[in-house]
């Protein structure tokens, strides 16, 4: 394929996709400069296969698949699982109260973390139910049935709300 | 709040940083010009090392120096056909589901460890000849092997200290393997134990 129909390919991926991958980096990483690492990973992954990329699912289930790859393997890579508090982001509410009263800023980086925390089969379904993506596409991504995906949605869903709520 | 109001609500929260960094491209293209000089340099040692020892021989002009260019290609060949089969199998597309990637992680990993082993034998069958051959053709008869081979000079002092650096990073990076195997063992528990 022509480099130049290569080159606005990856530059359309990273442009529609970039702050779904990035939030994706975030949920492997502990820290903002890991985070960024990862993804550099993940978009040197994406120009790499690109010439390989036929069209056999959409670019969105192709980049997700790569960048969910490159996570296993920066997990496979480190110590220690991702289980610390981002080192960068304050997650923790100053003054407990009413959801209302947080921030929307606050509120969001509470659910990441949240996400962050959660096992990786249960992180991965519902990141990407967070992005949007539905059981048919996410079963394409991670590879399972889309009985599964339920299954784990469901599961992921009540492990993330007792982690919001700080029952675990 | 009823499940869906939530769900939807979550995705605002999640959807909310749309921030990326600046230089990815830049970045990706200098990756890109690192694997290349890296590609380039497997390829450029192994013409090197053949090319040199085949030069060097010629140099000579002794028909007793043929035996390490010839032993140079043979080590080089081997290495590069053991890098060749212990890979067969494991490439794969790129964007492959999670699942399968998991998998053939695993592959890889154990294949490289297996890898190792031969690394070993390979470095010591070249220790073994390389000495072997200067003993032949510089000092037999002038001092015994072993005294040779433990103070004989500090050409063979370098060698038994590479060897040394070389064992000690092939144990470190077969424990970086190792562990880097339990990992992947471990997620794959974790991504199929959950269903």
């Amino acid at each position: 394929m022509d480099r130049k129909i290569l080159e606005q390919q990856f530059e359309r991926i990273l442009a529609v996709q970039g702050p779904a991958l990035t939030r994706l980096a975030a949920t492997y990483t502990n820290t903002l400069s890991d985070r960024d690492d990862l993804l550099q990973e993940i978009a040197f992954a994406i120009w790499q296969a690109l010439p390989k990329f036929r069209g056999e699912c959409s670019e969105r289930t192709f980049a997700f698949r790569i960048a969910h790859n490159r996570g296993i393997t920066y997990l496979s890579r480190i110590r220690a699982q991702a289980t610390d508090p981002i080192e960068e982001i304050d997650v923790h509410d100053p003054t407990p109260g009413p959801e209302s009263n947080l921030s929307q800023r606050q509120r969001a980086d509470k659910l990441k973390e949240a996400v962050r925390r959660l096992p990786i089969a249960y992180r991965q379904v519902i990141m990407l139910t967070l992005e949007g993506l539905g059981y048919k596409e996410i079963s394409e991504v991670l590879g399972i049935s889309e009985s599964n995906v339920g299954v784990r949605l469901t599961r992921a869903r009540q492990l993330l709300q007792d982690g919001l709520e700080g029952r675990k | 709040m009823t499940t869906d109001i939530e769900l939807q609500d979550w995705r605002e929260q999640w959807q909310s940083e749309t921030s990326i960094p600046a230089d990815l491209r830049k970045s990706v293209e200098r990756q890109s010009r690192l694997m290349r000089i890296g590609l380039l340099g497997d390829v450029a040692v192994t013409l090197v090392i053949g090319g040199g020892s085949i030069a060097w021989a010629m140099r000579r002009g002794n028909a007793e120096f043929a035996p390490v260019a010839l032993a140079a290609w043979v080590f080089l060949a081997a290495a590069w056909m053991f890098v060749l089969i212990a890979n067969r199998g494991l490439w794969s597309p790129p964007a492959m589901e999670s699942s399968a990637f998991v998998d053939l992680s695993i592959r890889r990993c154990r294949s490289t460890l297996a890898t190792l082993w031969f690394a070993v034998a390979l470095f010591f069958a070249e220790i073994a000849f390389g000495l072997g051959w200067a003993y032949t053709h510089s000092v037999k008869g002038h001092i015994p092997l072993m005294r040779w081979l433990l103070f004989g000079s500090l050409r063979v002092d370098i060698v038994w200290i590479a060897t040394a650096v070389f064992l000690g990073a092939l144990i470190w990076y077969r424990r970086k393997k190792q562990m880097e195997l339990a990992r992947l063992l471990n997620l794959r528990e974790q991504m199929t134990g959950a269903n």
